[in-house]
Parts: C-alpha cells; sequence; structure tokens
C-alpha cells in the first residue's frame, strides 16, 4: 500500500498514535483533581494517573519510529454511511423514549436503511413495517423490555 | 428537554388535568413504579412481590420500570420530572436517599419527594466466621484496643451502610479498625469465608438467609430487634452506640394530591397485611416494617445530621 | 446414599415430563437471548422470576439455568456469524470465528462451538456432582492477593490475542483499563472521568462499549468499503467439520474445558478469564501460532469450551456454599430464596432432590441444547446468505433495543454511537479492539484488589510473594514477560505479522 510520491510516514501508526496521546493527555486532564494517595491508602488518582502517563509512552512509541517508515495511506473515509448510521441510531434514543417503539424503530430501518445508496423504497418500507413488527412482539411482548410502544 | 421546561410542562398539565386525574384515579391507567436498582436486586424483587397485591387492592396496574444508577439519583430524578398526577412512583432506599444528600450536587430537589409508606427496615450487623474468636462486640473491641488497624472490615464501599456502621463502632468505642471495600455483599462474603478479611458488615436480611453454619453475628444495628433475628442483641444493649438500618419504601412527588398518596398508603399497608404477602415476604426473608409515609418523614431530618456529623469523620482523615 | 444413587436421583427428578418441559423452554429461551446482541440473561431472568413462583421449586430453577446456559450458546452463534460479542467471554470467539464464517465456514465453526461446547458442560457438570464441595475451597483460597497476581498474569496473556503489534495491543489495553475506571470510585465514593454525567456515576456498562465497537463500527466499515453489495462472504463450502478440523480441535476442547471448569469457580471476571486464557494457551502451544485470527478451527473450539465449563462450574460456589460468583448467580440465588431454599451445605444434606435434580438437568439441558442447535446451524449459516442490504438494518435494531433495554435510557444509546465512532477510528488505524474489552472487564478488578491487599496488609506487599498461588502466577507472568522481550519471540512475531500483510 506504499504511496508512489515517496512520502514518509506510517498514517495508521499516526493515527495510533495521536488517539493514544489524546485519550490519555484527556485522561490526565479530567483526573487532575484526584487524589493519589498512597501505597497503603491509594486514592482514586493513583491508577487513572498509571495508566494515562503509560498510555502517552505507548503512544510515543508507536508514532516516533512511524514517522521516517515509508508512507501509508489510511484507508480512504466515506462520511455517508458514518453519518447517515450515527444519526439514525441517535434518533432512535429519543425516539424511543418519547414517540414510543413502534416510530423509533421505524426511524431506525429507514433512515439507517439510506446509509447505502441504491437500495428499492418499497424494499425499505416492507423491511422496516416487518422488522417493527417482530421487534414489538419478541421484544416489547416477548421479553419485557420496558418501552412504550406508541407516543405517551 | 431542560428540567425546567419539563417543569412548565408539568405544571400546566397539572393544572389543566388534576381535578379530573383525581376523579379517575386509579382506575383509569396503570401507575408506574420505578425502581432504582438492576432488575433482580433485594428492592426489585421486594416490589415486584408487592405488585400484584397493590394491584388487587388498588383495582389498577403496576408495571415495574427499572432506572438504576447512581445509588438511586437516577430514579429520584425521574421522578421528580415526572407528571404529579399519581401515576408514577418510585421506591425510596435509606440511608442512601439520605447520604446523597450529603456529598453531591443532586439533579433533583430531594424536598420534592415525600415517602408513601415504608415496607421494610433491615437493620445492619456485622458477622464474623463461625470459628471466630470474637463472641460479641465486646471481644472485638477489646483486640482491636491492642491491635490498632489490624482488624479489617469488609464493607461495600465508602459512605455505604456497612461503612458508617463501621466508622460509628470506632467513634463510640475509640478503636482504630481497617474498611476494605469489596464489589457486594457476596463479594464480601465469599473474602470472610476464605479468611482474608476479620469481618464484614451485611444486613440482616442477608444475613439470615446465608447458611448459619459458616457466620456468626455480632451484633445489629437498630433500635429494637429485629422480627428476622429476635435473639440477636442489638449494639446499643451491648454498651456501644451503633445504629444503622436500611429502609425500602416507596414515595411520590410531594405534590401529588394529598388524597391520592393516603390511598396508596393504605393499599401498601392493606397489602402488608395480607398473609399472602407475609408469607412470601417471609421466604425472601423481607423484615416487614410498615410506616406511613408522614412518620418516615418525620425522622428523616434528625438521621440525616447524624449521618453528616458521621460524614466529616470520613473528610476528617478516617 | 453413594454418588451413584445420589445421582440416579437427581436423574429421576430431571426427566420427569413437566422438569423436561421447563429444561426446554429455558434452554429454548436462553438461546433466543443469546442470539439476540445486548439482551442479556439478567434481566430475562429477573423478569422471569415473579412467574416462577407458580412453578414447583425445582422446575423454576431448572429453567433459570436452562434460561442461562442456553444464552452461552446462544450468545457464540451471534459472535461467529456477524462478528458482535454479546457478552464478554465471547469476545474471542469473533477473533476466528467471524474469520472462519467470512471463509465461507461458518457452519464448521458453529458445530465445533456446539459439540466443544457440550463436551465441556458434560465435563464440567460430572466436576460438580463429583467434587463440588472440593472445588469450592480452591474459590475461598482466592484473596485479593491471588487475584493481584491472576489479574496481572491475566492482562499480559491478553497482548497475545492481537495479531498485531504487540505495543498496540498494550495500548489498547491500558484504554480498556481507562474505560474501567470510569464512574464512582467503589473505595472512595470520589467521582472518576464522568464528565460530570450522573449516568455515568455507574461506569460504562460492557454491552454499551461491546456493540458500540463492535457491531455499529462493523456496520460502517462494511457499509463504506463498498456499500451492502461488497459484502460477500465467501460461497458456503461445506455446512459441517470435516475430519482436520476434528483432529485439531479435541485437544483444544480438552484444554478449554480444564481452564474453564477451574477459572469458572472464581468470583467475578472467571467466565471471560477462562475463554481467553483458553485462547492464548492455544496460541502459545500451537505450532503455527500466526495463523490465529485468521479462522483457525481450534482458536474457536478452545474458548467456547472454556466459557462453557465455566458457566457451569461457576454454579459450584452457589450450590455448594450459597455465595453467587457473578450477576447472574445471585439472581440464580433470589431464585431459590422464593422457593424458601436457601443455597449452602444443608441442602445438599437436607434436600438432595433440588441439588441433584438440578445437575442433572443441567447435562439433560446442554444434550437438548446441542440436539436443538446442531440442525438450527443449517439455518444460521442461511441467514449470512441474506443480502446484507436487508440483514444490517435488523442487526442495527436489534444492537438498539439491546442497548436502550439495560437502563432503559437514552445516554447509554448515545454512548454506544458514540464508541461507534471509537471503534471507526480504531478501524482506521489497524488497531484491534479485542484487548480493549479485555482491559475493560479485568482491570476494575485489579484495581480494586490490589487496593484491598495493600488495605489488609497496611501497605506491605510482600504478601504477593508470601502467598504460594500469588507467587507461582507472578513467575509465570515474569517468564511470559521474558518470553516476549526475548528477541528471538520478537522475531517469530514480527514474521507472523509480515506474513499476515503479505
Amino acid at each position: 500500500m506504499a504511496a508512489p510520491n515517496g512520502t514518509r510516514g506510517d498514517a495508521p501508526d499516526l493515527l495510533t498514535a495521536g488517539m493514544f496521546i489524546g485519550l490519555g493527555a484527556l485522561g490526565l486532564y479530567m483526573a487532575r483533581g484526584l487524589d493519589g494517595g498512597t501505597l497503603a491508602q491509594m486514592g482514586p488518582g493513583f491508577l487513572p494517573r498509571t495508566v494515562c502517563i503509560l498510555l502517552i509512552l505507548i503512544g510515543l512509541a508507536v508514532g516516533l519510529p512511524a514517522l521516517t517508515r515509508p508512507a501509508q495511506a489510511i484507508e480512504a473515509i466515506r462520511i455517508r454511511p458514518l453519518a447517515v448510521i450515527t444519526i439514525s441510531i441517535v434518533g432512535f434514543a429519543f425516539a424511543a423514549t418519547y414517540l414510543g417503539f413502534v416510530l423509533a424503530s421505524l426511524w431506525l430501518v429507514i433512515v439507517g436503511s439510506l446509509a447505502d445508496p441504491g437500495g428499492k423504497w418499497s424494499h425499505i418500507l416492507l423491511l422496516a413495517a416487518g422488522l417493527t413488527l417482530f421487534g414489538a412482539l419478541v421484544f416489547v411482548y416477548g421479553l419485557g423490555v420496558q418501552v412504550p410502544l406508541w407516543p405517551v | 428537554m431542560t428540567f425546567a421546561k419539563t417543569t412548565a410542562i408539568a405544571a400546566i398539565l397539572t393544572a389543566t388535568g388534576a381535578g379530573a386525574a383525581l376523579a379517575d384515579w386509579p382506575t383509569d391507567r396503570p401507575i408506574e413504579m420505578i425502581v432504582a436498582f438492576a432488575p433482580g436486586g433485594g428492592t426489585d424483587i421486594m416490589l415486584r412481590t408487592l405488585a400484584p397485591f397493590l394491584e388487587a387492592e388498588l383495582e389498577t396496574q403496576f408495571p415495574v420500570l427499572n432506572r438504576p444508577g447512581a445509588s438511586g439519583e437516577i430514579a429520584y430524578t425521574a421522578l421528580s420530572q415526572a407528571r404529579p398526577d399519581g401515576y408514577t412512583v418510585s421506591s425510596l432506599n435509606t440511608p442512601g436517599f439520605l447520604t446523597m444528600q450529603i456529598d453531591r450536587k443532586l439533579r433533583y430537589d430531594p424536598a420534592s419527594i415525600c415517602p408513601i409508606a415504608r415496607i421494610v427496615e433491615d437493620p445492619g450487623t456485622f458477622i464474623v466466621q463461625a470459628g471466630s474468636e470474637f463472641q460479641s462486640l465486646a471481644d472485638l473491641v477489646a483486640y482491636a484496643r491492642e491491635n490498632p488497624g489490624a482488624v479489617s472490615v469488609g464493607t461495600t464501599g465508602m459512605g455505604t451502610d456497612e461503612h458508617l456502621a463501621m466508622l460509628q463502632l470506632e467513634q463510640a468505642a475509640g478503636v482504630d479498625l481497617t474498611a476494605v471495600p469489596f464489589g457486594g455483599a457476596n463479594e464480601a462474603k465469599t473474602a470472610l469465608l476464605g479468611g482474608h478479611v476479620s469481618m464484614i458488615g451485611l444486613n440482616v436480611g442477608e444475613y439470615s438467609t446465608s447458611d448459619d453454619n459458616a457466620f456468626r453475628a455480632l451484633a445489629q444495628f437498630s433500635q429494637e430487634r429485629s422480627v428476622l433475628a429476635p435473639d440477636l442483641p442489638t449494639a446499643t444493649e451491648q454498651g456501644f452506640e451503633v445504629l444503622m438500618s436500611s429502609e425500602r419504601g416507596l414515595a411520590a412527588r410531594c405534590d401529588v394530591p394529598e388524597e391520592i398518596r393516603a390511598k396508596l398508603a393504605a393499599a401498601v399497608d392493606a397489602a402488608l397485611a395480607n398473609p399472602e404477602f407475609q408469607e412470601k415476604a417471609k421466604q425472601q426473608a423481607l423484615p416487614l416494617a410498615y410506616r406511613s409515609g408522614a412518620d418516615w418523614q418525620a425522622e428523616m431530618p434528625a438521621r440525616l445530621a447524624r449521618f453528616t456529623e458521621i460524614f466529616k469523620l470520613i473528610e476528617g482523615g478516617q | 446414599m453413594n454418588f451413584v444413587d445420589l445421582l440416579m436421583l437427581g436423574f429421576s427428578e430431571a426427566i420427569t415430563p413437566a422438569n423436561l418441559a421447563f429444561c426446554l423452554l429455558g434452554a429454548l429461551l436462553g438461546t433466543l437471548i443469546g442470539v439476540l446482541p445486548g439482551i442479556g440473561p439478567t434481566a430475562t431472568i429477573a423478569v422471569l422470576l415473579p412467574i416462577t413462583f407458580f412453578l414447583p421449586p425445582l422446575a423454576g430453577i431448572i429453567m433459570l439455568a436452562g434460561i442461562y446456559y442456553g444464552a452461552q450458546y446462544g450468545g457464540s452463534t451471534t459472535a461467529v456469524l456477524v462478528n458482535l460479542p454479546g457478552e464478554a467471554s465471547a469476545v474471542v470467539t469473533t477473533l476466528d470465528g467471524y474469520q472462519m464464517a467470512r471463509q465461507g465456514r461458518a457452519g464448521a465453526a458453529l458445530a465445533v462451538a456446539a459439540l466443544g461446547s457440550f463436551f465441556a458442560g458434560t465435563v464440567a457438570t460430572f466436576a460438580i456432582a463429583v467434587a463440588g464441595p472440593m472445588l469450592s475451597g480452591f474459590a475461598l483460597s482466592f484473596g485479593p492477593a491471588e487475584y493481584v497476581a491472576l489479574m496481572v498474569f491475566g492482562l499480559l496473556a491478553a497482548t497475545i490475542l492481537a495479531s498485531g503489534p504487540v505495543l498496540k495491543a498494550i495500548g489498547m489495553i491500558l484504554i480498556g483499563l481507562l474505560l474501567g475506571m470510569v464512574g464512582t470510585d467503589q473505595a472512595t465514593g470520589a467521582e472518576r472521568l464522568t464528565f460530570g454525567a450522573v449516568e455515568l456515576f455507574d461506569g460504562v456498562d460492557f454491552i454499551v462499549i461491546a456493540i458500540g465497537i463492535f457491531g455499529f463500527a462493523e456496520i460502517i466499515t462494511n457499509l463504506e468499503r463498498s456499500g451492502s453489495e461488497g459484502v460477500q462472504l465467501a460461497p458456503l463450502s461445506r455446512l459441517w467439520p470435516t475430519r482436520d478440523d476434528f483432529r485439531r480441535s479435541w485437544a483444544a476442547v480438552l484444554r478449554g474445558t480444564g481452564l474453564g471448569t477451574l477459572l469458572g469457580l472464581l468470583p467475578g471476571g472467571g467466565a471471560t478469564l477462562a475463554s481467553f486464557s483458553a485462547y492464548s494457551l492455544e496460541k502459545k502451544v500451537s505450532k503455527h501460532p500466526e495463523k490465529f485470527g485468521t479462522g483457525v478451527v481450534e482458536g474457536v473450539a478452545a474458548p467456547e469450551a472454556a466459557n462453557n465449563a465455566a458457566a457451569q462450574s461457576s454454579f459450584i460456589p452457589l450450590l455448594t456454599l450459597g455465595i453467587p460468583s457473578n450477576n447472574m448467580m445471585a439472581m440464580m440465588l433470589s431464585a431459590f430464596m422464593i422457593h424458601g431454599i436457601t443455597p449452602g451445605p444443608t441442602v445438599l444434606t437436607n434436600q438432595p432432590e433440588i441439588f441433584w435434580g438440578l445437575v442433572a438437568s443441567m447435562w439433560i439441558g446442554n444434550l437438548l441444547l446441542v440436539v436443538i442447535n446442531l440442525p438450527m446451524i443449517g439455518l444460521w449459516v442461511k441467514l449470512l446468505t441474506v443480502p446484507y442490504r436487508l440483514l444490517y438494518p435488523a442487526i442495527l435494531l436489534f444492537c438498539c433495543i439491546g442497548v436502550y433495554s439495560m437502563n432503559n435510557r437514552v445516554f447509554d444509546v448515545i454512548l454506544a454511537a458514540g464508541f461507534g465512532l471509537l471503534g471507526y477510528a480504531f478501524r482506521k488505524a489497524r488497531c484491534e479492539p479485542g484487548p480493549l474489552l479485555l482491559g475493560f472487564v479485568l482491570g476494575p478488578l485489579l484495581e480494586s484488589n490490589l487496593r484491598r491487599t495493600l488495605l489488609i496488609t497496611q501497605g506491605d506487599p510482600s504478601i504477593f510473594v508470601e502467598r504460594p498461588i500469588s507467587l507461582v502466577m507472578l513467575l509465570a507472568t515474569v517468564v511470559l514477560l521474558a518470553l516476549m522481550i526475548l528477541p528471538s519471540f520478537r522475531r517469530t512475531r514480527e514474521e507472523a505479522f509480515q506474513e499476515e500483510e503479505a
């Protein structure tokens, strides 16, 4: 997968390093007010800080060598599935609470299906109706999931 | 939706609907029972057992909705945001309901929640292995005086019933014990059986369901001996002032009409008097102790003050 | 009464038509909830508990136990077919199971899992019958110090799991540890890493992370690669395992069963530790460790045997001491109590029909599960031929309901969507998420036991080398670490990695 133009930098590893260092730093920031304590009376901040520092060190160990390695690209990112799936899930969460299971499920299946271009509307609607019926029967009636079926 | 907005909407709905709702209550729709703990916990099983009896008393349905988390705060917040029409009630547990008022910034106003009725009072207790040299609190205290810090006490975490009971004993007897937090009563029991800690705190209800041959209780921390353990002396009887019980009951918003709350309390009272329910409660080792919402609430300020005082001990470096 | 009489008594109780029917009902229900991602057996049993009021005690308990081990079976089906672990112990099954499915060998993976589980269940059931009380002593000898040693060993062993670079695996474990610390600190009550959100006071739930990182991220990447048209699995080569599959799995099943039976006794992470230490062990003893993660049958057989054995042996502390070793067992304890039975040594002597009836029914239940599941494999595998365009909205819906139903709140679903994005980023960075989940499950156990140990000894760490079990495990950790640092070992790892790349 080496890029032809001869630039350096292993992008997936650099991304890894960025995430490790970023999460470690975030953790350190959030744990700033926590007491470290002593070995006998370990405070709540002791292990979070230790883990974050280790994480940052590992991030550096992954990232620094990656800078000089031959270039490797990250797989192309496509926004459509990423955005549509996330929106459909978040919408489901709110709809389930305020609009009931039936509308939430229809929303999730119909909007979720849009993540993939080229579906037939008739298929999507049929699938949405079928899955909603199945979900209502199995989860709400059968397994007693505590969610209203209709808007409250 | 913001809290203020919800409250505003709730207020409008109350103003327009209260009259009609009061007349039909409770037969026109189900009464939602919020349980502050996950399915299968002691409080959950108790209320699921009680629900059919309440349904029979009030001729309506009591669907259970579990809203576990943050030792009840999530459920109390949900209750305080429900419409004050008597169709939402919630479980209420002490000391959790009280102690969270001491050290946390809450998302609801504790004064907006009124108890309907207490169902169970389960005193705390300290237990040791059956083969332990400690026969009573006095033995334990004598040993702890000689060996400060050597007695390890399994609790279920900082500020829990057992921990508060331990702090009270330390204060009452002037000894130094070491609290060792565990993930739950069962983990603590396992550690005690394996001899990894000297003693653990439990509730009498939990203790009475264990095999008697393995454990011995040293004291119970109620004012009077619990129905579950009539032979076990209280700490006060043994000369140490340690008072700690966990109580479970039901609560509703304070602005639910007085009349509806009284009806609910009466229904709980009647259900608890039902021999069939008492039989089930006995099987689950539930120490039934009915108390009306008003009486229960009257006790709370004094207890809150006492817990606040004990919490200061924690901050004082305990 | 001697052992054989008691076992006969148990079987005579368990094969009454009513008890058999409840066993079957439980096993079926368990399989269903196991297959559906996110719906756990604990919640189902809680809902069903009141119903068991009306059943005779043994029938009620048999049914609930059936749900529990049925769910274990069902969980591996989802792990293999759609790369979605329903619970921690199924994480490792996804590693090789899903790869087998992609190569058109889903049937073989499921069959090996079912047969391996059945074998393990049989052995563990007899272990309960023969040595239950003795084995429970083993669980008690594990104090906080032993747990610390076990967890340190376990976390290090988790790095073997991943097939990528060791450093990335260690980083992912650390992230898992960090996630495990979110919430109220058990020992001090301090609120940690919660962003002030009350919903996070009790920490993040395993299901939220698993469904986000595995379920949602998998769907997004699949769609991204080539749209729904492109998600094609190799055509089904053959429904059943080959002779070669059996030859390679039997030893793995044996080792997995042994590990699972022992680790299942331990409270807390027993079943999870069992399944992934079984996997790590196979990878260590294998002549071709580099193939693990690409769809080798041992990688499915060993952890599946281990987690089923552990599921059975986790009943031992409950039945013999009255102490439940996990949430599920705590539910079983409630079920016993509702019927006025207090599990413990006295039940063994006073009500032998309850104990032995349950033990016998567990074996029967396992047999029923194999009989139900083997023919179902054909059906499950057909599911893979459903076009992805129709399949993924269904997976999406089941995942969402599962997450929502845990606490009935919006927050968890949104958090899972967030973890979906994180999992997506991990995939772009070529980091494997398996070790993260293990760090997440084991981390809190490590931390709380470390603090407990040092509280009890008042800050003296010498206890770790003074207690024999802890010493042995720490020595094993050192050996493992040495092996990993030794250059020769590193070279083989790198070779393996390059081979994969090629």
